[in-house]
């Protein structure tokens, strides 16, 4: 178990490596001068003169190899410096902190949402499979998943917003704020995770240790609750972890309709205004922060499920 | 509510399903819309006619006209040749590319599959959007640079179906009986192996489908898609955003033939996955190797 806990950690590090070079490499793969760049955004737009911009490479280490401005940005990433943005000339890592703040709040509510709503939908239609609840359900978490959400934030701003006056149409505040917005991302990873909740459970409802169970007498609901549900767990878990990955894709679109000041927007804003060092930061945090929460979701799978301990 | 399914007796032949067949047809059906649609727009779907702005649906624009003056049916009409065949065109890149990686992976086998597990792996941890969008936000935002990002993030999950279904096959029992047949390999690959593969990885296709249709869609109406002013669902949805409460046919139509293209090729998908398939199955544990191809 620890040696398998200790290998899949390593994964974790070469792929936290692999998006550093990702992240590194993005801006080296810009067309253009990265240097020239950056010291036009730092001249205020005025095009440096050719000695200018040498004693500038020189200074900011722009003329070394490739391989050595990387250890060098990784070490300056890795104390917490960013670099600047381009837009605001503030430090990209404050403005991070608060906007992580931001959308942890909605894609946190949004993954609640995700998990009560598609695992009771999903446990109803496998618990009635074949009736017409059945059917429901998979015609409910179909269309959802077909329902982009971008028009979707639309209708909801128009019906809740507009009409009803319910809720704000847009903002960052309280509950009432972030109910829309979450309610759409959670529309599309509900209905994928309704379905695959059912297939887990049936398939785990047709193992023979279930019906070992209530040939002796066991209750359904026990047999539910401590044999099925358990034994379908790990693979759901599994699925939420990549759900968490599909909400970022959500909250990119939703956080700049519903004008959240989220790292959705700011990846939006950031690659409008080719402010690539608030890209590049947004990327890295986003990629780093799914990978562990990856490795999290690995590790605890394995915990409920000795099967898994030993496929890496 | 009952937990334990009715025991159907083993049948040694499977019945063919027909959703196959009607699944193909539908696909067929679609495809012919897609071509011949645009010829059948009423309009020039970019003239605009600023005299005869926002209108309502009548007979001469059956969906009215947009805030330019421009038929709404002929802009859907045209969008047909955007959404649908940039997302046709990713699965057609990912699914080249991921199945081939895949197979050298099974067929290979040793570093190189653990590599790219590893690799694929961490492709369906990442936002996928969001890298698809990072790298055509340096490259530059075109219609090409989309398109590519979108299938390279997407082949990684050809690549791990047709390398984890590929090595199961490959053990199945009618394999190893054609293999004690003495069939050559090159016979047990395309006549034993493909035929399983096929199914799996056309359903994976629709629904790859349907995710690349609502992300290319979704980076159209932020602006990062299709140049402005193309007759594109996402775009238009954009556009009109400002007439919305108004004019609401003017985001409704649009947003509603996305719904109908990816809810047709969700519903495909569906009906192409097995239903006998474990789902268990379809994520981790990777299967083990008992037996090379």
């Amino acid at each position: 178990m620890l040696r398998d806990l200790s290998v899949r950690c390593l994964f974790g590090c070469l792929t936290l490596l692999g998006l550093s070079i990702f992240g590194f490499a993005l801006l080296a793969m810009l067309p253009g001068d990265f240097a020239e760049v950056v010291l036009i955004n730092q001249m205020d737009g005025e095009l440096p003169s050719a000695e200018t911009l040498a004693k500038f490479k020189a200074d900011e280490g722009f003329d070394e190899p490739l391989p050595v401005q990387y250890f060098a940005w990784l070490a300056a990433t890795l104390r917490g410096n960013l670099g600047v943005s381009f837009t605001t000339g503030d430090p990209v890592t404050a403005e991070l902190g608060l906007r992580m703040v931001a959308t942890f709040r909605l894609v946190g509510l949004a993954f609640c949402l995700t998990v009560l709503m598609g695992g009771a939908l999903g446990v109803i239609a496998a618990l009635n499979r074949g009736s017409l609840l059945d059917r429901l359900v998979t015609v409910v978490a179909i269309s959802g998943m077909s329902v982009p959400n971008f028009w979707q934030s639309l209708l909801f701003v128009l019906l809740f917003a507009l009409v009803l006056g319910w809720a704000p149409s847009s903002g960052y505040g309280g509950f009432s704020h972030v109910i829309l917005p979450a309610t759409v991302i959670a529309t599309a990873s509900m209905g994928l995770t309704a379905r695959f909740v059912r297939a887990s459970l049936i398939e785990a409802l047709s193992a023979p240790h279930v019906r070992t169970a209530l040939a002796k007498g066991l209750s359904p609901r026990a047999t539910l609750f401590s044999h099925a549900l358990p034994a379908a767990l790990p693979g759901i878990l599994t699925l939420l972890g990549l759900q968490a990955a599909r909400m970022f894709d959500g909250a990119i679109v939703v956080e700049t309709i519903f004008a959240w000041p989220g790292l959705g927007r700011l990846f939006v804003d950031s690659i409008l205004n080719r402010d690539y060092p608030v890209l590049q930061a947004t990327i890295l945090v986003v990629g780093a922060t799914y990978i562990l929460i990856n490795l999290a979701v690995d590790c605890a799978a394995a915990a409920l499920d000795p099967r898994m301990r030993r496929a890496v | 509510m009952s937990l334990v399914a009715p025991r159907t007796a083993p049948t040694a032949v499977q019945p063919r399903r027909p959703t196959g067949l009607s699944a193909l047809t539908v696909v067929a059906l679609f495809a012919a819309l897609v071509v011949a649609g645009p010829f059948a727009a009423p309009y020039d779907p970019a003239a605009a006619d600023f005299f005869n702005r926002l209108a309502a649906p009548s007979f001469a624009h059956p969906l009215g006209t947009d805030q330019l003056g421009r038929d709404v049916l002929s802009r859907l009409l045209a969008g047909l040749w955007t959404t649908p065949v940039a997302a046709a065109a990713v699965v057609v890149i990912a699914l080249a590319t991921g199945s081939a990686v895949g197979l050298a992976a099974a067929v290979i086998g040793g570093p190189l599959d653990l590599v790219v597990m590893r690799l694929t792996e961490a492709l369906l941890t990442i936002p996928a959007l969001a890298v698809a969008l990072a790298i055509a936000g340096v490259l530059g935002i075109n219609l090409s640079t989309v398109v590519v990002s979108l299938a390279v993030v997407h082949s990684g999950e050809y690549a791990r179906l047709v390398r984890n279904v590929a090595i199961a096959e490959a053990s199945a029992t009618h394999v190893l009986a054609a293999k004690a047949l003495g069939a050559s390999p090159l016979r047990i690959a395309l006549r034993h192996i493909l035929p399983g593969l096929t199914r799996p990885v056309l359903s994976v296709a629709a629904f790859s489908f349907s995710f690349a249709a609502l992300s290319f869609a979704g980076l159209s109406f932020l602006g990062l898609g299709t140049p402005p002013g193309s007759a594109e669902w996402g775009a238009m949805i954009a556009e009109a955003r400002s007439h919305m409460r108004a004019h609401p046919h003017l985001v409704l139509a649009p947003g509603l033939a996305i719904v109908a293209t990816v809810l047709l090729a969700n519903l495909v998908g569906d009906a192409l996955g097995d239903r006998r398939a474990r789902p268990s199955a379809l994520l981790s544990p990777p299967v083990t190797r008992k037996d090379r191809l």
